[in-house]
């Protein structure tokens, strides 16, 4: 069976040898024009007066677009309605798109935007969380509140009580290719469009808002993104809809790509957050009640804050028991990028706030920090441990029925040897004035599925050939993840084929309609399933044909090894496929398939939001050097929970990606915005991603071996987003080194740049 | 980018020649003029690239023992082979952006442009190098004034310059850890006449030498001769990737570390 | 515009440019050659690395006309003479050396530039190599294991204790 093989990617051929297209490699047609925006220069404020004369005169200019020359909606938000394409006369940031120039060539589009001369009323932006706040500027009505219990009393009656305040920044997505898109305009005011978007359907919903045309006259393919990470989920919408709304104006074909510094400058990142808590606990460490009080900066526009925000609530208790919590989230209007998503979703945010806690309440006791986090882990699945006595919801009301995480930290700091290792450490530490040694340890509990449930669906169409070659297509998309793999995979296990007889094919909303993004970590499990219920109905045709053709039962039809068996008689699948076809049977089926047993009812907070959860661990060693903050990641370990794996290899590959990208986040990725409201940092010599020289010296990374106890697709797991929190390990590290410099609770704030670890040395020594 | 046309002459007179146009650039390795170029920071008529002119590459030892690098000598060049002969530069070009970089970039170009975060500025300084163009010779002292600024008149083309080898020397750069550039950068060369510090990535006038720590190590050198002397955040660089107080913090940090390491 | 002429892969090939026509421009427009990715457009990400004259540089950062008359090789020209994967691809391949796969063309060239130089590196001369090359999705941890293996030595051990 072609599943749990760790098949390398399926594009892999394509890629070492320069082949696979992406949008921007497309053979772009004859007379096809090119796209850039005119983008607002300050943060907030009124446009008072435009001149695009320069613009329009410029060499290669064919059309110049404003607000006012858009045919339908202006409007490219994935919520609300909230985001203009082009602006209506206010602007919100600094990079937001006025006006559209579509050109003979890329560069003689850029050439030109740069020449408009817009004036401005500018007024105050509001840029931080205080401001903000001061401002009363909140999406969503104001401040959420979800609870359990009655915090305000817990806290009071623990015998132990802290408060702190953690500071993360956002990320960049930095997805090696940056946005692109290209629309055909077709006969009858269709459009073909081509994008590199993680969600397909609703470029297609945005672009025929657009056009003020039906879903039915817009087709949108995506072979492949270079890199998505969230940052494809509705940023796209842009370029699809500028690209077609010229389309059908000039009746020629359009492209548009972002040059990286538009891209970093225009599009979202991830959510900066600010928590600040307040937590009792008893002298184990063990928390009694505690209150989180989580901002985050949504940017201009609502775009994905609501779930985000929402994820990161769901997320505040990452692996622990809280008997009283109160999680309090400010989603807060700000002059910047409309903040998107971006793996994890909230989600690593509001672990990273707990595991903070979980820190700060060890070096409070002495005690060492994996201890108090294992007093503070769930029940586990199997018996109920001692001490563990008030149930196992969530803050959320959910019930933990699959907690492994007790024997997955024993086996993980076992085989990474670390009580020998954290008196190595000490002891190394006690000779060594100037370097110091770190360690730090980190799990996940991360819950799987769409918090909005409806879009737990997936649907696939899956045609046989009379050939016996097989054509896949699904809803997911292909970011590099492997997902057109693991899911070809299944198809292959379903007819007992060779994995090389079926043909991955571009996601296309003609073929499979009504698709969610490929977000969540949802991609396998939802689009698994579809592919496997599609295959299913048509093995299950030819199965009744040749069973009728060989009078045998139909139970005695088997698919495997490449042969179909009926009865005592074998043929190939090749044989199989001919036989049916000349028998007319349909060879053609959709597959369709929701996520069960799903509840959730965002206004009370209480429910069933997950399917599963995931889990994962990590254990990081760094040194730093106590004069200049530079530090380096000497080791890390990771175990982690993908389920019954479809393909080991893939799923490693996606659990060593995350974890680099999660520390790179809380270590060196750090966004600047100065009093303007103006990115600083808007290009890879300024924002620094981790090279190869980063990664950890030693990286031991391994699966736990075990499967999903839900039916999911052949009992395996997500693993897009949940090892990316294994990144904080390192940043738990970071903190443990500095705190070896003195008696203090180092406060160290993310990203952890050098210049905040000498600072964080200096805390500690006080 | 504005347009422009690109000559590629063979010899470095026939490349004074077409720097005589109104508006004409000298571009070597390119690696900091194309992106400035792209950035529309700068507007040429006309590029007369040096790269194709065989005299202007190459490291060599002249009779008096000093290093002599052409112009147009690639970094890449310079880590393989002045690496027998003055080990600290060859380091230090060894240590510039990355291998691709290094196989474009040359110290000409480096030293033309003074970027106040480049690491090539810093070598030249506390060697006390002779900059050699197409016109004259100038000492590394008279020669930088400030960022991107320098002595080199239009259309002078740096031809060579010529390293005195030290006995003893060492450069130590704290990355700006996404560009690679120098965000503190400290070049020690230790001379029979006494001890030279040159400080790269730090200034708001660019490179500078740090005359405190030259006294001081002349005297004695050891990493210990300068823990007694501080450095002022007054006119260091504040940006997004550290303080003044952090880059002078630094300088001395690093200071330290490039004598230790001589 | 003027035309230039080089060498891409073992064949003459010409094409228009102007003077600010960058190589990387040049290769994909002008000679479709699109496997050469433009990532940053500012020579850090390495996406775009190609060989000119036998030499790793970023294509992004150099104009077509300064490669007039060179040898330049792209990650179309890496595979052997009949067509299969190179040692280098193959080991990229083997090794789950990419995923979105974005950087992987100026990875091979990056990596191909090495081990021409240093036939056996070390893991730590690799990684010290590639830091020109941003790779957002692997962690870089079978890019390292893929080029071990291209260079002929043991992977079992790499980054692993």
């Amino acid at each position: 069976m072609s599943v749990t093989k760790p098949l390398p990617h399926d594009s892999g051929p394509l890629h070492v040898t320069g082949q696979a297209r992406y949008v921007d490699d497309i053979p772009t047609p004859a007379n096809c024009l090119h796209l850039a925006f005119g983008t607002s220069s300050i943060a907030r404020g009124t446009v008072t007066a435009m001149d695009l004369d320069p613009v329009r005169t410029a060499p290669g200019v064919v059309a110049v677009l404003t607000a006012d020359d858009l045919p339908f909606a202006n409007d490219v938000s994935p919520s609300i309605h909230d985001e203009p394409l082009l602006s209506v006369g206010t602007v919100h940031y600094v990079g937001q798109p006025i006006f559209v120039v579509a050109a003979t060539s890329h560069h003689a589009a850029r050439r030109a935007a740069a020449k408009a001369r817009i004036t401005y009323a500018e007024e105050a932006p509001i840029l931080t969380v205080d401001q903000a706040v001061a401002a009363g500027q909140y999406f969503d009505d104001g401040p959420r509140v979800w609870q359990k219990g009655d915090t305000d009393a817990a806290l009071a009656a623990a015998p132990h009580r802290l408060r702190g305040r953690l500071e993360m920044g956002g990320q960049e997505h930095f997805y090696l290719e940056s946005h692109a898109s290209m629309v055909a305009p077709q006969e009858g005011g269709d459009v073909v469009v081509y994008s590199s978007t993680q969600h397909p359907t609703e470029i297609q919903h945005k672009v025929a808002e657009a056009l003020g045309v039906p879903m039915n006259a817009v087709r949108v393919e995506a072979r492949r993104m270079g890199g998505g990470f969230g940052g494809k989920e509705s940023q796209g919408n842009a370029l699809a809809c500028a690209c077609a709304v010229i389309a059908v104006k000039t009746g020629r074909p359009v492209k548009m790509r972002y040059d990286r510094d538009d891209d970093m400058t225009i599009t979202g990142k991830r959510h900066d957050f600010r928590i600040d808590y307040d937590v009792g606990f008893d002298d184990t460490g063990r928390i009694k009640g505690i209150d989180f009080q989580q901002y985050t900066r949504g940017g201009w526009a609502l775009d994905l804050t609501i779930p985000v925000a929402d994820r990161a609530m769901l997320h505040a208790d990452n692996a622990y028991l809280l008997d009283h919590a109160r999680i309090t989230s400010h989603r807060l209007r700000t002059n910047t990028q409309s903040a998107t998503a971006y793996r994890g979703f909230g989600g690593p945010q509001g672990i990273f706030g707990i595991e903070r806690v979980m820190d700060h309440i060890a070096h409070t006791l002495g005690l060492d920090p994996i201890a108090v986090r294992q007093v503070n882990y769930y029940h586990n699945m199997g018996p109920v441990r001692a001490g563990k006595v008030s149930g196992n919801t969530t803050p959320y009301g959910m019930e933990v029925r699959d907690f492994i995480l007790d024997e997955m930290t024993e086996k993980l700091l076992a085989d990474a040897n670390y009580a020998d290792r954290k008196a190595a450490i000490a002891d190394w530490n006690a000779k060594n004035p100037i370097l110091k040694r770190g360690i730090g340890f980190s799990p996940v509990k991360f819950g799987i599925s769409f918090t909005l449930t409806h879009l737990n669906q997936a649907g696939a169409l899956v045609h046989v050939y009379q050939d016996g070659s097989i054509h896949l297509n699904h809803g997911g998309t292909e970011m590099g993840q492997g997902l057109f793999q693991k899911v070809a995979q299944v198809a292959a296990s379903r007819f007992g084929v060779d994995v090389s007889l079926v043909k991955i094919t571009a996601t296309d909303t003609g073929k499979v309609p009504n698709t969610s993004a490929t977000a969540a970590s949802s991609g396998s499990d939802l689009n698994g399933m579809a592919a496997k219920a599609a295959c299913d109905t048509i093995r299950d045709r030819m199965a009744n044909c040749l069973a009728e053709l060989h009078q045998c039962p139909v139970e005695r039809v088997r698919f495997e090894d490449g042969k179909v068996r009926v009865g005592d008689n074998e043929m190939t699948f090749e044989q199989a496929a001919a036989t049916c076809y000349q028998n007319r049977v349909s060879l053609s089926a959709t597959g369709f398939y929701k996520t069960p047993d799903l509840s959730w009812d965002r206004a009370k907070g209480q429910g069933r939001p997950f399917f599963y959860f995931s889990h994962g661990a990590a254990l990081t060693e760094v040194v730093i050097d106590t004069l200049t903050g530079e530090n380096r990641i000497l080791r890390t370990d990771i175990i982690h929970d993908v389920g019954r794996s479809l393909n080991p290899a893939l799923d490693k590959g996606q659990v060593e990606g995350a974890f680099v990208q999660g520390a790179g986040w809380l270590t060196t990725e750090e966004l600047v915005w100065d009093d303007k409201g103006r990115l600083r940092t808007h290009a890879p010599s300024t924002y620094k991603i981790p090279a190869c020289s980063d990664r950890p010296e030693v990286f031991n990374v391994e699966l736990w071996d075990g499967e999903n106890p839900e039916a999911t697709i052949y009992r395996s797991k997500a693993v897009g987003e949940p090892p990316f929190n294994l990144g904080m390990s390192a940043f738990f590290a970071l903190s443990d080194a500095a705190a070896a410099c003195g008696p203090n609770y180092p406060m160290l704030d993310a990203p952890a740049t050098a210049e905040r670890v000498l600072q964080a040395v200096k805390r500690a020594r006080g | 980018m504005y347009a422009f046309d690109i000559e590629r002459p063979t010899t470095i007179a026939d490349a004074v020649a077409a720097l005589g146009a109104e508006d004409a650039q000298a571009l070597g390795g390119g690696q900091t003029l194309i992106p400035t170029l792209k950035q529309r920071l700068a507007m040429p008529s006309k590029l007369v690239s040096l790269t194709a002119i065989p005299e202007l590459k190459g490291v060599c030892v002249a009779d008096d023992g000093a290093l002599c690098i052409g112009g147009g000598t690639t970094h890449a060049t310079v880590a393989a082979q002045a690496a027998a002969h003055y080990p600290a530069l060859a380091a230090l070009a060894g240590g510039i952006g990355d291998p691709a970089v290094r196989n474009r970039g040359t110290i000409g170009g480096s030293l033309a442009n003074n970027d106040p975060a480049a690491c090539y500025p810093a070598a030249a300084l506390a060697s006390g190098a002779t900059i050699v163009t197409n016109a004259r010779q100038m000492a590394a002292d008279d020669y930088f004034q400030g960022l991107f600024t320098t002595a080199l008149d239009e259309g002078e083309i740096i031809t060579e310059v010529r390293f005195p080898v030290p006995d003893r020397a060492a450069y130590m750069k704290f990355q700006q850890p996404a560009s690679r550039f120098a965000l503190t950068g400290v070049f020690v060369a230790k001379y029979a006449d006494g001890v030279r510090v040159a400080v790269t990535g730090a200034s708001e006038g660019g490179v500078f030498r740090w005359t405190e720590a030259e006294a001081a190590l002349s005297a004695d050198f050891s990493a210990d001769a300068v823990a007694g002397l501080s450095v002022s955040s007054n006119g260091m660089m504040g940006d997004v990737h550290g303080t003044p107080d952090y880059r002078a913090h630094l300088v001395k940090v690093m200071t330290k570390r490039a004598v230790a390491a001589a | 515009m003027a035309t230039i002429k080089m060498t891409v892969n073992g064949r003459e090939r010409s094409g228009e440019a102007e003077g600010r026509t960058l190589l990387v421009d040049f290769l994909r427009q002008e000679l479709n050659l699109t496997g050469t990715h433009v990532g940053c457009d500012t020579s850090q990400c390495g996406a775009c690395v190609v060989h000119v004259n036998g030499e790793a540089v970023k294509a992004c950062t150099m104009f077509a006309a300064e490669a007039e008359g060179a040898e330049v090789v792209t990650v179309e020209g890496m595979a052997n003479p009949d067509g299969s994967l190179s040692v280098i691809q193959q080991a990229f391949q083997d090794h789950h050396g990419l995923q979105c796969g974005f950087c992987t063309p100026g990875m091979i060239m990056s990596a191909a530039a090495l081990l021409k130089d240093n036939p056996k590196p070390t893991e730590a001369e690799v990684r010290h190599y590639l830091e020109g090359n941003i790779c957002r999705c692997t962690g870089y941890h079978n890019i390292v294991k893929a080029i071990m293996a291209a260079s002929g030595q043991d992977v079992s051990a790499v980054a692993a204790e």
